[in-house]
């Protein structure tokens, strides 16, 4: 499966980079990762906030659709959470911006590797997958949750028939 | 340049001369006055693995406890030689003063700590506070690799597992006979509400709970907010007085994969000076999941 455009901008951005190089490009984008917090007045459709205080920190994600589906998600993240994860909040708000939330389910997790290299992906193993995995569990209840509610307007409709 | 050799002394250092083993502990101003001392290695140990290359202390080196410290083909710590040849490359001899610091209130610098004294490299140090009070300090970070020529590190005859690690059976041992077992994670894990911390699904397991007959005793008890250690007094109170620990007891500590259980080794051993502390680094992720192993679990 193809990637969506914005991602494959930055999959494209990190190939060419040295193990060395994508450490310090991982930087940069952890350094970016305040601008994916909520701004001030959003209004989200699903919240997503888990505290490990023990390990890392907070991480909360944050659902908006816009008015023909598109996904933008906003992440907040405690400031004990690890470089590897800001770095991704930032790469993911970003890459998946806009994409449906099938969509967002959809992707497969096989470009984390090529972003954060195969050192850092066999250091610290599934860490790197970490808020991807949250996206898409955030992404799949709005989904679960759409789908219930028009079930639900299936059986008022049919109940409204059977009463006409 | 003239190079100082590096001399050790209590008062000079800010800590708390009535620790057992104050020598085993530096201050973080001592650290900035004896930056390139001869004869001291000063080693970043992180969990986040990109901290060390956002800046580290001038002249530190990095050790990554999963790349450099784990044998990946065994679980299992890396054998004499290589532990020789991460010693070599990074300048270290057998008479370097090892001084460790890192992040998470020192968890990972502990955790290195502890692995060299399993090859018998004893002159180590805690830089206490770890990286979390030099910033706030607002000490210098750099971003420069050290160089350092390499050295000629003798491979260890031994792996010292007997004096300062448990395994399995010895934690059932431990358990069986009633000897104290100190289960350092948060109370959650313990009662077995935790299988595994959001972060981390690798370090999971299929079973919560404790090892039978364990004591709840979080290794955050011993730090204070600033990561520092806390006082003698504090720490004789919680491990002595309030759990009732006799320094000639001997006790195992577990967490999860070792490394906050090293923590607790450090203040059992080296702060309080009991003799007979080992850790139990294959934790709760071998005891939960291995068939046959006894639980408990606590409301």
């Amino acid at each position: 499966m193809s990637y969506p455009l914005k991602l494959s901008a930055i999959i494209e951005l990190f190939s060419g980079l040295s193990d060395a190089e994508k450490r310090e490009t991982l930087i940069s984008y952890a350094d970016q990762a305040r601008l994916q917090e909520p701004k001030e007045g959003e209004q989200f459709d699903l919240e997503d906030v888990r505290k490990d205080e023990e390990c890392t920190d907070t991480v909360a994600v944050f659902l908006r659709l816009d008015e023909r589906g598109g996904a933008h998600f906003r992440v907040t993240l405690g400031p004990q959470v690890q470089t590897l994860t800001r770095a991704m909040s930032s790469i993911l708000c970003k890459g998946l911006d806009g994409i449906t939330p099938d969509e967002v389910l959809a992707i497969p997790a096989d470009f984390v590797p090529k972003i954060v290299g195969a050192e850092l992906v066999r250091l610290r193993s599934q860490t790197v997958y970490y808020l991807l995995t949250r996206m898409k569990g955030v992404a799949k209840v709005w989904l679960q949750r759409q789908r219930q509610a028009s079930l639900g307007m299936e059986v008022l409709d049919k109940d409204d028939a059977a009463c006409e | 340049m003239t190079m100082m050799s590096a001399t050790f002394t209590t008062e000079a250092m800010s800590i708390d001369s009535n620790y057992a083993h104050p020598e085993a502990l530096v201050s973080t101003s001592w650290v900035s006055e004896h930056l390139k001392d001869e004869g001291i290695r000063i080693i970043e140990s992180n969990e986040d693995v990109l901290l060390y290359d956002m800046g580290h202390l001038p002249g530190a080196v990095h050790i990554d406890w999963q790349r450099d410290l784990q044998d990946h083909t065994i679980r299992d710590y890396i054998q004499p030689e290589a532990f020789a040849a991460l010693c070599s490359k990074n300048g270290i001899t057998p008479d370097t003063t090892c001084i460790f610091y890192g992040d998470k209130s020192n968890w990972w610098s502990c955790y290195a700590l502890w692995v060299f004294r399993l090859f018998g490299h004893d002159k180590v140090k805690i830089m206490d506070g770890g990286r979390d009070k030099w910033i706030a300090e607002g000490r210098p970070l750099t971003r420069e690799l050290p160089k350092f020529p390499a050295t000629t590190y003798p491979a260890p005859l031994v792996r010292r597992d007997a004096e300062i690690r448990a395994f399995y059976d010895d934690a059932l041992a431990q358990s069986c006979s009633k000897l104290p077992l100190i289960d350092v994670r948060s109370p959650g894990e313990f009662k077995g509400q935790v299988t595994h911390m959001p972060e981390y699904p690798q370090e999971g397991v299929l079973r919560g709970g404790h090892i039978p007959g364990a004591h709840s005793v979080p290794w955050k008890q011993a730090v204070n907010a600033d990561a520092t250690f806390k006082s003698a007094a504090d720490l004789q109170k919680i491990y002595q007085s309030d759990l009732g620990l006799k320094p000639d007891d001997e006790i195992v500590a577990y967490c999860r994969i070792g490394e906050r259980s090293s923590h607790t080794w450090f203040v059992l051993n080296y702060l309080l000076g009991f003799k007979g502390v080992r850790n139990y680094d294959g934790s709760w992720t071998e005891w939960g999941n291995r068939v046959g192993a006894p639980i408990e679990k606590s409301l």
